[in-house]
């Protein structure tokens, strides 16, 4: 405990605005580093596309938010709504019991004396 | 016979005997300590598996703190350790025991980073690759860790224990354990279940904060499309990554390096037997020795105090601050944004580690105010920037406190 024997308010707070500022720098840089790396992928795939559609001469599209999005997202997207649509779809029931109690006459069809098992009778 | 009963000896055994029993030394002095810790164990118990939070950490954290507090069992001692030193003479002389030995993990710091590891081959750094701001909403979100250090300090704790208690911000268990275990080892149960608590609390302790600090307009944002990430960039990026943050800071070097080594296992495609080692097999054997020997040192001397309950106390607004801190810088940046580029604020929560659950939180409050906008993609970019963020943040503490 000698070592922060003296460490007060003061030094606390210098080390909390230096730790903080040192992350959101530190992630900064990273910004940086990972935007031109970007870049440079972006470029190289663009590149690669117009040569490939130079080569086959199809003119190249300008829009890359579509050339951005594959043909798995899509699928992805379809899926999805058709499940939020159908989802949506129910059966709509009017909650009124419909089946009637019928009184049924006698029938001699559900007659049990004129079963299969009644033998002819030998007269 | 009744001359036999009262013979010393004969009552001096017993008495011995009752004594030295389980149930005996809770009637020794501090002995209720024991049974406290017993019934806090069985608590912990009951919610990792009825309620399951964070059950593949709480279960064996609990039966750790079970197995410690057995009254006469001594399966763990904390004087091997005393003085944030390992007493080797001990282990040398065999008067360790398993949990002793296990503790060594946590001491030395291999557990937290075998852990991140496997955290690195099974995250996917692709969202942030695609949108690098997302770094930013990660670094707002380390609020909760630079806050809380102040809120620590103004109770009274020691600058050592503040930054341990503040890391628990990070909502990022091995780097709280990494940290603790080196600057304030006396307080790593109470961390540790701090930690792991709040992060399963995760889904409660932010949506109100989300909302409380959004208008609905804002909720409703939707984001644009993420670009696709080749195969290159994921290899490039752990390396990238390893090499500028252990350059700026060799401190955060074994946390960072650890996470990177496994994510490009992941993305290389080419030691896919190790990916899935350090996925599982690794993952599962560290995960049971740092929980079994982390919830050992939780005995209830060090436990039942008031320093638990500040930690506890101060768990919470650092869980919250990291998430309000998150919210707002996206807000922020919302205003220098063209529209079409906007962020959706509710992702900015998502910069506390927690990875998945605090993504999933984004997602599931948008969902709740707009069934089409799909937030995951995007919260997971701030998600795993938080990760980087934290150990980042535990770098700098230690650099100043270690």
């Amino acid at each position: 405990m000698d070592k922060f024997a003296n460490v007060g308010w003061i030094e606390m707070l210098l080390m909390t605005l230096i730790g903080f500022g040192v992350v959101f720098c530190v992630l900064v840089l990273l910004i940086f580093v990972m935007k031109g790396m970007g870049t440079i992928f972006t470029r190289q795939k663009k590149a690669e596309k117009a040569a490939k559609a130079a080569a086959a001469g199809v003119a190249v599209a300008e829009d890359d938010h579509h050339e951005a999005i594959s043909d798995q997202e899509i699928a992805a997207a379809i899926i999805t709504a058709l499940k939020l649509y159908k989802s949506n779809l129910h059966d709509q029931e009017s909650e009124m019991i419909t089946i009637h109690r019928i009184a049924r006459a006698y029938s001699p069809w559900s007659s049990k004396i004129h079963g299969l098992t009644q033998l002819p009778e030998r007269k | 016979m009744i001359t036999l009963l009262q013979s010393n000896f004969i009552l001096d055994s017993l008495n011995d005997f009752v004594s030295q029993s389980g149930i005996g030394l809770f009637f020794a002095p501090g002995g209720w300590k024991m049974a406290v810790m017993i019934g806090l164990a069985c608590f912990l118990l009951w919610l990792a598996i009825k309620k399951q939070f964070e059950p593949l950490l709480l279960l064996p954290i609990a039966f750790g703190m079970l197995l410690t507090n057995l009254p006469g069992a001594e399966m763990f001692h904390s004087e091997f350790f005393a003085g944030g030193h390992v007493h080797w003479e001990h282990f040398a002389h065999g008067e360790a025991g398993l949990l002793d030995i296990l503790y060594l993990g946590v001491k030395l710091g291999i557990y937290p980073c075998l852990i991140f590891i496997g955290v690195g081959a099974m995250t996917d750094f692709g969202p942030l690759i695609a949108n690098p701001k997302s770094f930013l909403l990660g670094a707002a979100a380390q609020l909760g860790i630079f806050a809380t250090f102040i809120g620590a300090y103004a109770l009274g704790f020691a600058p050592n224990e503040c930054g341990s208690i503040g890391i628990i911000g990070g909502a990022d268990g091995p780097t709280s354990i990494f940290l603790t275990a080196r600057l304030a080892p006396e307080l790593l149960g109470p961390i540790a279940i701090a930690a792991y608590s709040y992060m399963a609390l995760v889904p409660v302790i932010q949506p109100p904060i989300m909302r409380a600090l959004t208008t609905e307009k804002e909720r409703v944002i939707k984001m644009k499309q993420l670009r696709q990430v080749s195969k290159t960039e994921k290899i490039l990026f752990p390396v990238i990554i390893t090499i500028v943050i252990a350059l700026l800071l060799p401190s955060a070097a074994p946390l960072v390096g650890c996470l990177m080594l496994g994510n490009l296992m992941k993305e290389c495609g080419v030691v896919d037997r190790l990916a899935k080692t350090v996925q599982n097999e690794l993952m599962n054997i560290v995960v049971i020795f740092l929980g079994i020997s982390v919830g050992a040192t939780a005995t209830g001397d060090s436990f039942l105090n008031i320093k638990t309950i500040f930690i506890l106390c101060l768990g919470i607004l650092a869980f919250s601050c990291g998430s309000a801190g998150g919210v707002l810088l996206a807000k922020l940046m919302n205003l220098f944004a063209k529209e079409g580029n906007k962020i959706n604020p509710l992702i900015g929560s998502a910069g506390v580690s927690a990875v998945p659950m605090a993504a999933r939180v984004s997602q599931t409050v948008g969902q709740e105010y707009d069934h089409s906008n799909f937030l995951l993609m995007h919260a997971m970019g701030p998600n795993v920037a938080g990760v980087v963020g934290s150990a980042v943040a535990a770098g700098i503490l230690l650099a100043f406190l270690g």
